[in-house]
């Protein structure tokens, strides 16, 4: 660069002369300033360590990001929501799914995959389990599979002990792997033809939803061997599917299900699971209930999303993400968050999101924060659940925040 | 699915499909029995369905579209998200990856298997079922990335389910690049 002819972004021309006055000008000030903290002790020398996470609290929480752009970089994140600050990360490689122990939030399990040379290379399907102050891997077992596919929270279970994991295999048979969480090892693998996800009940247990409109409901016996009921149908997917990321409770097996057009059918999950009969979150906030996919041009308000709603356990509180739209836009995102007394099934309140969001989370305990994000930007929003109202914004936290996971849920 | 009387039928046509599918999964098949006939399903359907389709016929009987995704689709530019075949695809475009409608780009592979939609043509006013085979090998290409769902289900109904990667035995790894919208019959 040759300095008389340079030329600045508003053109004026900068001289040789100028520049030497503002040098001149800056070390004078950087003089002053040194001799100012001359009095100030001098700094001790540092020895490097590692943080260790003070015992979660309700409000310590776990945000997956699947970074859509490059997936193999998933991740997920411990966060703060009371101060709405960074606590720590953990990989979750690849359409990574969480669970965390129901109790104490003491350990957490990322069920990931990763390829020995990025993209290419022997598979690695993972279940790693972390020590959830320290973030280090007590456990990092391979798996026979794992299913790839956009992650749902029930692609990955837990039993209300903590003693199975359960995992979800898609290959492309469906089965589910029961994980020995003491030994680290796959105990058995049950096959759930025609069905698919894992919803834990009981310390021995799981359901999946089934491709013929049933639950599949299987017991893990004493002996490792497994036994399987089914339920009778009791929706049809093709008209009017059930989502999978309806809520549901490993402690007591129970489940709400919600379906496409705002059915809800609460079901006690089991060896021999039963499903009522279903109430409509529509005719709850005193609208007609929406139609199913033989009316698809009706717009009207409506579930959707990705973790689409979320339950308060103590309240008996179900927060559902809703927007308007016609039929086949359940993944649109929430324009508002509306939620229900699961025992009355009446809308308690409405509450308008920032921006529509694919996510929706809640704490559990006696003072909730609430969550979503915009999937534009990556900004997190921790929310109070009374109201609505902003409480903090965690500014482009991450790519694809897809799920939320907190202390004592599930 | 789909409240017209032709619908009805493609419901049932989706239907069969799926259904033989999973019956073929609940007969306890091996892995790669499985993949075989799933491939073979999907494989089989361009051999029976007769393409192009007569633009005279269409003109004959037009149907009118059946979702509010095709009620708005466009049929002249394959790079955007409401492109008529592109009614239920979640993921990137190939066409914005190097690849081409039904092409993967180079160094990934196409997927054997895949799930199928529905869509309605807003040129010749039929409706066609479309492979949505994914192009595995490389990570995620993200040029022009879409999220339709007509007539997606949640993924324990398989082959209408637009999240689960299909890129079971390409031969490449199963990592994600872009999805494709295979014209392989006429729906009705």
């Amino acid at each position: 660069m040759t300095l008389p002819n340079s030329r600045n972004s508003a053109g004026r021309r900068v001289t040789r002369a100028a520049m030497l006055c503002s040098l001149a000008s800056g070390l004078a000030l950087l003089a002053g300033a040194t001799s100012g903290r001359a009095e100030e002790p001098v700094l001790q020398t540092e020895q490097s360590d590692t943080v260790k996470l003070a015992p979660w609290s309700a409000h310590t929480i776990l945000v997956v990001d699947a970074v859509y752009q490059h997936n193999k970089d998933g991740r997920t994140y411990i966060v703060d929501g009371d101060k709405g600050r960074l606590l720590g990360m953990v990989q979750a490689a690849y359409n990574a799914n969480v669970v965390m122990t129901a109790d104490d939030a003491s350990k957490f399990y990322v069920g990931e995959t990763t390829w020995e040379r990025g993209n290419r290379g022997e598979r690695n399907d993972l279940l790693a389990e972390y020590d959830s102050s320290t973030l280090r891997i007590i456990a990092d077992e391979k798996l026979p599979s794992r299913a790839l596919v956009t992650p749902k929270r029930n692609d990955l279970a837990i039993s209300a002990d903590g003693s199975y994991v359960y995992v979800y295999q898609m290959s492309p048979s469906n089965a589910v792997e029961v994980v020995d969480t003491k030994t680290h090892k796959v105990a058995q693998t049950v096959d759930i033809p025609g069905c698919a996800l894992a919803y834990s009940w009981g310390n021995s247990g799981f359901s999946s939803l089934c491709a013929d409109g049933t639950l599949a409901n299987v017991s893990l016996g004493a002996d490792g061997k497994s036994s399987m009921t089914h339920t009778a149908a009791f929706f049809e997917p093709d008209h009017d599917g059930i989502f999978e990321q309806s809520p549901s409770v490993t402690k007591d097996g129970k489940a709400w299900f919600i379906s496409y057009t705002g059915k809800v059918y609460e079901a006690k999950l089991g060896a021999d699971s039963t499903v009522a009969k279903p109430w409509s979150l529509q005719e709850g906030a005193g609208l007609k209930a929406a139609p199913d996919s033989s009316k698809p041009f009706e717009v009207t308000w409506r579930p959707g999303g990705w973790q689409m709603a979320a339950l308060h356990k103590s309240t008996h509180e179900l927060y559902v993400l809703m927007h308007k739209g016609t039929f086949w836009t359940h993944k649109d995102g929430g324009t508002e968050v509306w939620v229900y007394d699961t025992e009355t099934h009446k809308r308690l309140r409405r509450m308008p999101l920032p921006v529509a969001s694919p996510m929706v989370g809640v704490t559990q305990d006696d003072k909730p924060l609430m969550f979503a994000t915009d999937e534009d930007t990556g900004d997190f929003f921790i929310l109070d659940p009374k109201t609505g109202k902003q409480l903090r914004k965690m500014k482009a936290l991450g790519g694809s925040l897809i799920f939320t996971l907190a202390p004592g849920e599930g | 699915m789909l409240p017209s009387e032709t619908a009805t039928k493609q419901g049932s046509l989706l239907d069969r499909l799926t259904e033989t599918v999973l019956r073929r999964i609940a007969g306890h098949s091996s892995r790669r029995d499985v993949i075989t006939r799933i491939g073979g399903a999907v494989a089989a359907a361009p051999a029976f369905m007769l393409l192009p389709v007569s633009r005279a016929d269409a003109a004959s009987a037009k149907p009118k579209a059946m979702t509010p995704f095709g009620s708005k689709a466009q049929a002249k530019d394959e790079n955007a998200c409401d492109y008529w075949r592109y009614c239920a695809i979640d993921g990137n475009l190939c066409t914005s990856c190097g690849g081409g409608v039904h092409s993967c780009p180079p160094g990934t592979a196409p997927s054997p298997t895949s799930w199928i939609g529905s869509c309605y043509n807003p040129q010749d006013g039929n409706s066609y079922m479309i492979a949505y085979r994914d192009c595995c090998g490389q990570d995620s290409c993200n040029e022009v990335t879409c999220l339709n769902t007509d007539g997606d289900q949640p993924s324990y109904r398989p082959m209408a389910n637009n999240d689960i990667i299909w890129c079971f035995g390409t031969g490449t790894s199963e990592m994600y690049n872009c999805s494709t919208a295979a014209v392989i019959g006429k729906a009705s």
